[in-house]
């Protein structure tokens, strides 16, 4: 960053401000860590805070040995980068040739695909759909039918908008088809909304698992929230409780419902720093000078 | 006359010659858009039919009032007023309180001359994104509950009395639209976050060497350069104004609060999940896309009107 | 020319005619007791994923099943697994795309008439007539009383069978006996003394917690107020209520709109004003464990739950936990406490009916859908499934009694008692009910007897049943019981919470307001139904 006049007093605001937002955001995530390594006793009793109580190792045992969940991990993994990879092609491929203002059927195309993002009809259509199509219980319903989120698609334009114009125009007088300009132009330039669209991507498929619920009935292609969500769900439906009158799967403790938090977090967490690099400043915005 | 047709002529096939490969790049995208989101679409007209599970829509009886019986039905649901209500209440104070803050805490971040420390504080905010909403929900009863809730416990202890953050329903709603934006900002700011990157840093030069303080820096770069940004986002943030998360309202509410908490989502969820009322879910359904795109039309329109691109 | 047209046109129609009519006639392919032909059909099955379990279409019992009804009636069955908690979406979807499986089984009656009234549910009437013969087993275990439980009395038509319910067990009242020989009182036996008891606890907080005294809780109740204070609110109830009453204003599932329902929530607004409940009950949903836990480490005196709550879970459950945590005296027993108007402990239990299971209109195999009822619903194989192998699921004890054992691996049961597969029936039945009374008293592991034979003979004392009112379809019901039912439960915890003086028009509110929103018109059809066939 380049230096400006700063006054001492409004560093240390913004210093003090920073350091209750990481205590606000930082405490809860320590203590459902504690919790996750915590005994049982501890937990009943209410006495874990910040640093687990009675080490206890056995949730991620549970879960770490199981072979179920470590390839549900590994599998979930695996979709997560292919879904990422097609969603952001699908995403370029939408983005970029709506910003030729001089394309023919350009506000149709733009009203055509906003108009699908306030119009849905719910699970039963989209279930004959897939049927239809022969995609229930395929991998590729885990990947195709979310591939492409038009609010991401509008924060990409938007992004290629701010590249300036005067780019493109002389590159074409060089003689450029769209193709090249797109490749050797706008994505070198896109760095920042790449990265951010494919992190929103990768956390958006790594947390979902509603369409999985719905739509794949093999269990080998199950993600890692579903199988969590369902060890979870084990005991909290009130139908369950009442109606059958025996709580499903005992033995079933806090430390597990927090370690399953674990499990949701700490793997996407190791990307987002990955991508800060590409986080840059805009000095490569400096060759814009005509 | 005929010179202007072969003039036409040279200038379609230009015109082809040159965007060909747009239309081709644009074509997977729109036949997705056909086959994922517009055949599905055609379910919508059971909003105005007699449902029946093993009919298709196009084979089931019209409703009665000319189709709109269902629509008649949720507007004379005393549930469904409560629901638009507190679903428009939610939502406006989200936007009031929740759009600002992650600009706010963007414009913060990016004043901090500590790269580490920057680097550090972007990836906590952003932690609490990654917590399932039922989770949440268990963090905040211990942190809220009246006796067991630690900070009442701290409130008792230091003679004050028990804040009711989630047994009535006034302290309910900020509690709720606090617990979202603890949720959200840090994870909002990533945008903010990768638009000050293109941010023309010479620009910031000029007004070192122009004299100019922090403030001025703010007022007359950072935040110009985030605007279209900032405008995008208000647009879609707008846009949906009535539409009804899921998750949210239901980890945190509770017998005493529902007053507030029954949105369109959860009302949504009794009648028509659990009740089967298909029809009458997917008309209320239906009337909340029209209002969002009402609303995502004049909110485009007035962003035209301050001279920004819209986004259509 | 015309000639031969007319004869061809006669002929074809009376080969159309001809096989219409054999289509009614008994199933052709049906010879001695077996199909000629291997039939198939498909079974839903619940898909709990739990952990540690096995896969619930493929396993050690699945295999039990196949092998049986191939061998016996030459036919193949293929489970179709459904997540338990998404069971009514994921139901929906294999209706609209014909794919339901052609045996179904679901708890909520409407959710059927609701499928049926849309065509999607095939009327079990007629086969159940035709068939009755070859369905002895399944006529056996359910009785006229459970199979035409939902006939409709003008059309005739059935649209599910009622699974039985074998353990009618609902609600215990539990007590701390620690506390009660600390403080020197006595079991209580009324509600005044089982009043004066909590104020005991509250007062002698110090005492019986120590440091902790002011965690204390005299009584701990949850959300779903009307299941957790059943014999007390319901002890209320007039014990002279007629049969008619307790039918038309029953329709919820925690008797609500029973007459003086709402003086039995009054006595609880004036606990919780006094301080006697505990303070954050409305704020925690269904499986949170939170209660469980105050339950566990000792803070909390009373509660009422399901009858074997604190004993179920082994080394998880209440009472090892609690007795680990506090010490070996610390137990809860239960109490019969709540003597009605009459003087009588009444228990109000549900009618004799647990599941329904439905054929969907796409079911092509009636009759092998039917005899697969029948053969889970004989005694050999139930049997087999809800006890399992001896030495591996079970230990026969000297006088017969059935001691269940934990299993880990590919025999693993995964609902207790198999009560997935076990469709037709729901609690443990062995054939001979003391065996079975002793059997269940075995399967609480770390709990003595003593505490289970009380509490099983407790829950069921002097029970009233729910009856039935065969008086065809509620249309007023339809698709409104979630809706209902959580105005119910946002009724009941705010009249509890409210300022004493504030009870009166908190309750008529929210009670107005479940009426207005479809209760009364409810409770007006069914009114008019029942008299209209039972006369008044």
């Amino acid at each position: 960053m380049v230096k400006s006049k700063r006054t001492k007093a409004g560093d240390l605001v913004i210093v003090l401000v920073c350091i209750l937002l990481i205590m606000v955001c930082l405490l809860p995530m320590l203590n459902v860590l504690a919790r996750s390594l915590s005994s049982t006793e501890a937990i009943i009793r209410n006495e874990v805070l910040l640093w687990p109580k009675g080490l206890n190792i056995e949730a991620y045992r549970f879960v770490l040995t199981d072979s179920k969940y470590t390839w549900s991990l590994a599998w979930t993994a695996i979709l997560t980068v292919i879904c990422v990879f097609v969603s952001m092609t699908m995403t370029i491929l939408c983005a970029y040739p709506l910003i030729y203002r001089d394309l023919k059927g350009r506000r149709f195309f733009n009203t055509m695909i906003l108009f699908t993002m306030y119009f849905s009809a719910g699970t039963i259509p989209h279930y004959l759909l897939y049927k239809d199509l022969g995609l229930l219980n395929h991998p590729l319903v885990l990947i195709i039918p979310n591939s492409l989120s038009v609010f991401y698609m509008i924060i990409m334009r938007t992004f290629f908008y701010s590249i300036p114009d005067s780019l493109r125009e002389s590159a074409e007088i060089d003689g450029a088809g769209p193709v090249r300009i797109l490749f050797s132009i706008y994505l070198p330039l896109s760095k920042p909304v790449l990265a951010t669209l494919s992190l929103f991507y990768a956390v958006g498929r790594w947390n979902g698992f509603s369409d999985a619920l719905m739509y794949m009935n093999n269990r080998h292609y199950h993600p890692i929230q579903l199988l969590l969500y369902n060890i979870l769900n084990a005991v909290t439906s009130i139908e369950i409780q009442t109606q059958e009158g025996f709580a499903s799967a005992p033995g079933l403790s806090d430390t597990i419902q927090a370690a399953t938090v674990m499990f949701a977090t700490v793997p996407i967490l190791l990307v987002y720093p990955w991508l800060q690099k590409y986080f840059i400043s805009g000095a490569t915005l400096g060759a814009l000078k005509d | 006359m005929k010179s202007t047709l072969a003039v036409n002529r040279k200038r379609i096939t230009t015109y082809l010659r040159k965007y060909w490969s747009l239309y081709l790049m644009l074509s997977i995208p729109i036949a997705y858009f056909i086959i994922f989101r517009y055949v599905p679409m055609t379910y919508i007209q059971i909003a105005f039919k007699r449902y029946s599970i093993v009919q298709s829509p196009w084979e089931m009886p019209w409703a009665d009032n000319n189709g709109f019986e269902y629509f008649i039905k949720a507007f004379r649901n005393l549930d469904f007023l409560y629901a638009l209500r507190n679903t428009l209440l939610l939502n406006v104070l989200d936007l009031v309180i929740g759009f600002p803050a992650p600009i706010i805490l963007a414009l913060l971040l990016n004043e901090l001359t500590f790269p580490r420390f920057k680097r550090f504080t972007q990836s906590v905010a952003y932690l609490p994104h990654f917590l399932s909403w039922i989770i949440i929900a268990g963090l905040a009863k211990q942190l809220f509950a009246p006796t067991s809730g630690l900070v009442n416990i701290a409130l008792n202890r230091l003679g004050f009395e028990s804040i009711p953050f989630l047994n009535d329903p006034t302290h309910w709603v900020f509690t709720y639209v606090f617990l979202g934006i603890w949720r959200n900002v840090g994870w909002n700011t990533i945008i903010y976050l990768a638009a000050l990157t293109n941010i023309n840093p010479e620009l910031y030069e000029a007004s070192a060497i122009d004299g100019a303080n922090r403030w001025q820096n703010i007022w007359y770069i950072t935040l110009p350069g985030l605007r279209p940004t900032i405008f995008t986002l208000l647009i879609l943030s707008l846009g949906h104004i009535l539409s009804s998360e899921f998750d949210r309202p239901y980890a945190l509410t509770n017998p005493l609060v529902n007053s507030v908490s029954n949105v369109i989502s959860i009302f949504v969820y009794r009648y028509g999940i659990r009740g089967l009322q298909f029809s009458l879910t997917t008309a209320v359904g239906l009337f909340q896309s029209v209002v969002c795109v009402i609303f995502l039309v004049a909110a485009n329109a007035l962003a035209k009107r301050f001279g920004e691109r819209g986004i259509w | 020319m015309r000639k031969r047209l007319f004869v061809v046109l006669f002929l074809s129609l009376l080969l159309v005619a001809g096989s219409s009519v054999a289509s009614l006639a008994a199933d052709p392919g049906f010879v001695d007791g077996r199909f000629t032909t291997t039939r198939k059909i498909t079974v839903e099955i619940y898909d709990r994923s739990n952990p540690g379990g096995s896969p619930p279409e493929d396993n050690f019992f699945t295999d039990f099943i196949k092998k049986g009804m191939l061998e016996k009636y030459n036919v193949e069955v293929e489970y179709v697994p459904v997540p338990r908690w998404t069971e009514v979406e994921v139901i929906n979807n294999l209706l609209a795309a014909g794919d339901a499986p052609d045996v179904c089984v679901t708890y909520s009656y409407p959710t059927i008439q609701t499928y049926a009234n849309m065509g999607g549910v095939l009327d079990l009437a007629p086969y159940l007539e035709e068939y009755k013969d070859l369905l002895p087993n399944l006529f056996d275990l359910l009785g006229d009383t459970n199979i035409y439980w939902n006939q409709d009395p003008h059309t005739g038509t059935i649209w599910a069978v009622e699974a039985l319910l074998f353990q009618n067990k609902k609600i215990n009242t539990f007590v701390r006996e620690d506390w009660l020989k600390k403080l020197g009182l006595d079991e209580p036996r009324t509600l005044e003394e089982f009043e004066d008891m909590l104020r005991a606890f509250r007062d002698n907080a110090e005492l019986l917690l120590g440091a902790d005294a002011d965690k204390m809780i005299p009584y701990s109740t949850s959300f779903d107020v009307g299941w957790r204070n059943d014999h007390l609110i319901q002890s209320f109830v007039p014990n002279d209520m007629s049969d008619r009453d307790m039918w038309v204003y029953g329709f919820d599932d925690r008797h609500l709109l029973w007459p003086n329902y709402k003086e039995g929530v009054r006595k609880l607004n004036q606990w919780y004003n006094e301080g006697l409940i505990w303070k954050d009950f409305p704020l925690y949903g269904a499986g949170d464990r939170t209660e469980d836990n105050l339950i566990k480490a000792g803070y909390v005196g009373s509660f009422m739950h399901n009858w074997d709550y604190p004993y179920r879970d082994g080394q998880e459950g209440i009472h090892v936990q609690l007795q680990n945590m506090v010490g070996e005296d610390a137990v809860f027993i239960a109490v019969e406490c709540f003597p009605n108007d009459a003087g009588i402990y009444r228990k109000y239990l549900s009618a004799p009916v647990d599941r329904k299971v439905f054929f969907p209109a796409t079911n092509k195999e009636p009759l092998a859908s039917l005899l697969y009822l029948d053969f889970i619903s004989s005694l050999e194989v139930r049997r087999f499934l809800q006890i399992g192998e001896e030495g591996v699921h079970h230990i026969v004890h000297e006088d017969g009694a059935i001691e269940m054992l934990p299993v880990v691996g590919e025999k693993i049961m995964n609902s207790p008692s198999n009560i997935d597969y076990t469709i037709t029936i729901n609690g443990l039945d062995l054939g001979d009910p003391v065996l079975t009374a002793r059997s269940v008293a075995l399967n609480y592991p770390g709990v003595d007897a003593r505490f289970i034979e009380r509490a099983y003979e407790i829950t069921s004392n002097e029970a009233r049943y729910g009856i039935n009112a065969q008086v065809g379809e509620i249309k007023a019901q339809e698709g409104m019981d979630t809706a209902l039912a959580e105005k119910r439960n946002n009724l009941l915890a705010q009249a509890i919470v409210a300022k004493v003086e504030e009870f009166d028009a908190v309750w008529d509110r929210g009670f107005n307001d479940y009426l207005r929103s479809g209760g009364q018109a409810i409770i007006d059809e069914r009114a008019q139904k029942y008299d209209a066939m039972y006369g008044n």
